[in-house]
């Protein structure tokens, strides 16, 4: 099994440099053609032409799109994707500096979605053949129909201002230092024992996280309802009858173990858009992710950083797809080599 | 006392607001260490009587008179709890379709482990051992490696016997074994057949034994009970039911079922089919007299009385008397004399697969097909038999294109299939055509009789006219026995002997020179499939084609085919005339396959 994965993940490390690669070209030419300047932008208004010239060609830019690209890959390839237009800093070091927020929200969305979506289709299931059914039917449908900015905003609206119940500004209270060590302010919090910042952070991280998470539980709830149903036609469901099993039993120790692998699949598939998905998340509860920093970068035509964040956004999916699929043959033994 | 009673035991369905009676008053006592043979066609009712003892029925479906008594307990009024209590236990399920009978993501030991701890044994090490034991009873070799391996890692056979073992893991009173062998290769049948009997008779369990098989069922039990549209319509002694059918239905799927070793004689053809639940509800009197060549007006008007014809051989017939009368009028089907010219020659075709091509291994081949060399004369019928994974369904689908040879020739009317060039393969496309096995998966749910059975009519330059395709979609339903009405019907109405007819129907549309039928008649109904051996004996006659008849079922190809060729692990091992082969059989394994045909076969 371990082989296996191994193997896996050499493959995936192999086929991610030609799609890095092709990615990093199509940004890069797709950013070239919008119809703004670099070189003007980094200028004060009243630069002079002559003088925006002359930063053209200090940042390269009269060469020809091909030589660009190249000169941009060499540079990346040492760690170096250029200074961000508006803050001056390099894109890299912004992007790493935000990327933490962002992951730990995603991480507790997905836990959130997860918990909710395996929750509600086991209920969904449990409720087959009743009078609830079709009214549960019908709830799965509508919550599936709610975007996640849209529970943002209802529960930023119920539960912090009407109620006053949690914040829903930034990450952790304004008063309260922000320890720095890994970047991931859960942990670092915990690392230096200072309890009521971690307190505060997962205060904080709540609403942002439940209008991810409940945005991306019921294809998860349907999935698995509709996987179990498949599966209790199976002949070694109705064989575990036969054997004397409590429905109980069948359920936890045959049909959710099959049930979960479709249901994975789905789940890693729906990874990759709910972190994407973080992005509006953010704006909406100012979380101080890549998210912000993406909306920020594309307002200002910040070329070099939204490329930065745009990789690093293709690199995530990457590795979380790797990561499913090596959780696959764990779980599904018909895909481990014998 | 008996393991079981049942008392005029009915279950009934609820289908669209009407309520069918599904089996009616099914009566039979079960002796410890005794074999009952359920046996009936699908549609017969025969596996809701195993699901009536577990109470797993299908939705809508309810015992509604009648008991099952067990040592002496109702299992149909008995609290839920309590029956539970007894299955795995004293009542265990053999299943049909070994497979997918366990579960896929667990390991034979786990879920072995789980039956016996749920049976009281305690200790994982005892667990182990006792698991470990029965493994070995059932036939297993190095029962350690297995119990660490998951179904899919196993053969059919293999998982079946592992669940034979864990049937009788718990020393049961009453063993249910559905089908047990229809889903494994002709050579495993015998082998589990006997793995049941040396386990009924070591651990004196009754054992109820559901097949569709008359002879096996005959082979295996004590007693017999035949199953038409649900009503027993005769019950006896195994074989005084063989030898001497008293219902008329018994005696015609006795003469539709082609015989292993006596003198070679048409199969008997009933008409149409079983009633369906629904054709049933309107029936009044004996549900067979739709299909009874005894029937007389009598028959239609009232339900006929069960009446004993010999001591314990009981037949629900008014006609009884006049059964052995039934015969085929017909001689067998004639076989061409050695061909003219051959239609079909091929020279040492090979197949081989790369496996575990990969970044890290060496590539290695593995032959499918090794030096394959025969041919097919005109309007001959020749055979292709061999046990699953001898390479049979790979010829056949080099033959039609859908695999490419590794190496040798396919000569066909003298033009190379192998030959690259395009315009020769849709050339011939038209002269050679396929049967697939599986009519459901075969046939586009989504699209209409009329556009399946003229589908080559779309290919290549000529795309034909709609009203051209409708004619000749009439044409060829009744070259295949169907009403023209069913051009405009879906797949999925159709019943798995009508969907077959439509495949063959499709593989006509342009006459072909050649067909390949791979396994068309395995998994239909003996009734059904002597419809189908009589339809393609007459297409020839009317049309003239020769085929490839690939079948794991001897009886079947000796009817049929006048010339067989064995494979075995990817090598033709023997080939000749039929009678020959199958008469003085030289190869070990074809030996092997002779003698797994049953002998009064």
């Amino acid at each position: 099994m371990l082989a296996t994965v191994v193997k896996l993940i050499a493959r995936r490390l192999l086929a991610a440099v030609p799609i890095l690669l092709v990615v990093s070209a199509l940004l890069f030419c797709v950013l070239r053609l919008l119809p703004v300047d670099p070189a003007a932008m980094s200028l004060p208004p009243t630069a002079t032409i002559a003088q925006i010239e002359a930063k053209r060609r200090e940042m390269g830019l009269d060469r020809p799109l091909p030589e660009q690209y190249a000169m941009w890959l060499k540079a990346a390839l040492h760690g170096d994707f250029g200074r961000s237009i508006q803050f001056g800093r390099q894109a890299g070091g912004l992007v790493a500096a935000s990327l933490p927020a962002t992951i730990e929200l995603a991480a507790a969305a997905m836990i959130l979605a997860a918990i909710l979506g395996f929750g509600g289709g086991l209920l969904l299931f449990h409720l087959r053949g009743t009078l609830f059914e079709s009214i549960a039917d019908l709830g799965s449908i509508l919550l599936l129909s709610i975007p996640e900015f849209l529970w943002g905003l209802i529960l930023l609206f119920v539960f912090g201002v009407v109620l006053h119940a949690l914040p829903f500004t930034g990450e952790v209270s304004p008063n309260l230092p922000q320890p720095d060590i890994t970047g991931f302010i859960l942990l670092d919090s915990l690392l230096v024992g200072r309890f009521d910042v971690f307190l505060s952070a997962c205060r904080h991280l709540i609403l942002p996280a439940f209008a991810l998470g409940l945005a991306f539980s019921p294809t998860i709830m349907r999935v698995l309802r509709s996987s179990l149903f498949d599966i209790y036609h199976e002949d070694y469901i109705q064989q575990a009858r036969l054997r004397g099993l409590s429905e109980t039993q069948i359920l936890l120790r045959h049909a959710l173990k099959n049930a979960i692998l479709p249901t994975l699949t789905l789940a890693g598939v729906q990874f990759g858009i709910l972190f994407s998905g973080t992005l509006l998340v953010e704006v909406i509860y100012s979380y101080p992710g890549m998210g912000n920093l993406m909306v920020d970068a594309v307002r200002n035509a910040d070329l070099p950083l939204i490329q930065a964040i745009a990789l690093t956004y293709c690199i995530v999916v990457l590795i979380i797809n790797t990561l499913v699929d090596a959780l696959h043959i764990v779980l599904n033994p018909k895909l481990r080599t014998h | 006392m008996s393991v079981l009673q049942a008392r005029d035991l009915t279950i009934s369905a609820r289908l669209g607001g009407t309520v069918v009676t599904v089996i009616r008053s099914l009566s039979f006592d079960l002796e410890p260490g005794k074999i009952i043979g359920l046996v009936g066609e699908s549609g017969a009712g025969k596996t809701m009587i195993g699901r009536a003892i577990a109470q797993v029925l299908p939705p809508g479906f309810a015992i509604t008179a009648g008991s099952l008594l067990f040592g002496g307990d109702d299992l149909v009024t008995m609290a839920p709890d309590r029956r539970r209590a007894l299955l795995g236990r004293a009542i265990a399920f053999i299943p049909q379709a070994p497979m997918t009978a366990l579960n896929p993501v667990k390991t034979i030991g786990a879920q072995f482990d789980e039956h016996l701890s749920r049976l009281g044994q305690r200790g994982r090490q005892q667990r182990r051992e006792r698991a470990l034991a029965m493994l070995a009873a059932s036939g297993l070799p190095r029962p350690e490696g297995l119990l660490a391996q998951y179904p899919h890692q196993l053969s059919g056979g293999m998982c079946q016997r592992v669940l034979i073992a864990s049937a009788f893991a718990s020393n049961p009173r009453l063993v249910i074994a559905d089908e047990p062998t229809t889903a494994l290769d002709a050579t495993t049948h015998r082998q589990i057949l006997r793995l049941i009997a040396a386990m009924q008779r070591e651990h004196a369990t009754a054992v109820i034994f559901i097949t569709h098989d008359l002879r096996l069922a005959a082979d295996l039990c004590d007693d017999i009970i035949v199953l038409y549209a649900g009503r027993p319509v005769e019950s006896g002694p195994a074989r005084a039911v063989l030898s001497a059918p008293a219902h008329p239905y018994a005696r015609c799927l006795q003469l539709a079922n082609p015989s292993m070793s006596a003198q070679r004689r048409a199969l008997y053809v009933m008409p149409d089919q079983m009633p369906s639940l629904r054709q049933m509800q309107t029936m009044s009197g004996c549900s067979f007299a739709p299909r009874c060549p005894l029937a007389v007006e009598e028959c239609r008007r009232n339900e006929p009385p069960a009446v004993s014809v010999a001591a314990g051989h009981v037949v629900a017939c008014s006609r009884a008397a006049a059964t052995p009368s039934i015969d085929v009028r017909e001689s067998a089907p004639s076989m061409p004399d050695e061909a003219a010219r051959n239609v079909l020659q091929v020279v040492n075709l090979a197949k081989r697969y790369g496996v575990g091509r990969g970044l890290f291994n060496e590539a290695t081949t593995v032959a499918a097909v090794k030096d394959a060399t025969f041919d097919i004369g005109e309007n001959e019928f020749v055979a292709l038999v061999g046990e699953s994974g001898s390479g049979k369904s790979t010829v056949a689908k080099m033959l039609v294109g859908l695999e490419r040879p590794s190496s040798g020739k396919i000569l066909f009317n003298g033009d190379d299939l192998t030959e690259p060039a395009l315009r020769n393969r849709s050339r011939v496309a038209a002269s050679v055509q396929m049967i697939f096995q599986d009519p459901r998966s075969a046939l586009n749910p989504r699209r209409r009789i009329a556009s399946i059975v003229t589908q080559v009519m779309e290919a290549g330059h000529r795309h034909a006219r709609w009203d051209e395709r409708q004619k000749r979609s009439q044409q060829l339903l009744g070259e295949v026995g169907l009403a023209a009405d069913f051009a405009a019907r879906l797949p999925d109405h159709l019943s798995g002997g009508q969907r077959q007819r439509i495949n063959i129907a499709r593989a006509l549309c342009i006459p072909p020179r050649l067909l390949i039928a791979d396994e068309i008649v395995s998994g239909l109904d003996v009734s059904i499939q002597a419809q189908l051996l009589n339809l393609l004996a007459r297409l020839r006659a009317e049309l003239g084609f020769a085929m490839l008849f690939i079948s794991h079922d001897l009886s079947v190809v000796r009817h049929l085919c006048s010339r067989v060729l064995v494979m075995y692990r990817g090598e033709i091992v023997e080939q000749g005339r039929t009678e020959t082969v199958f008469g003085d059989p030289h190869h070990p394994h074809t030996r092997a396959l002779v003698a797994a045909t049953s002998p009064q076969a």
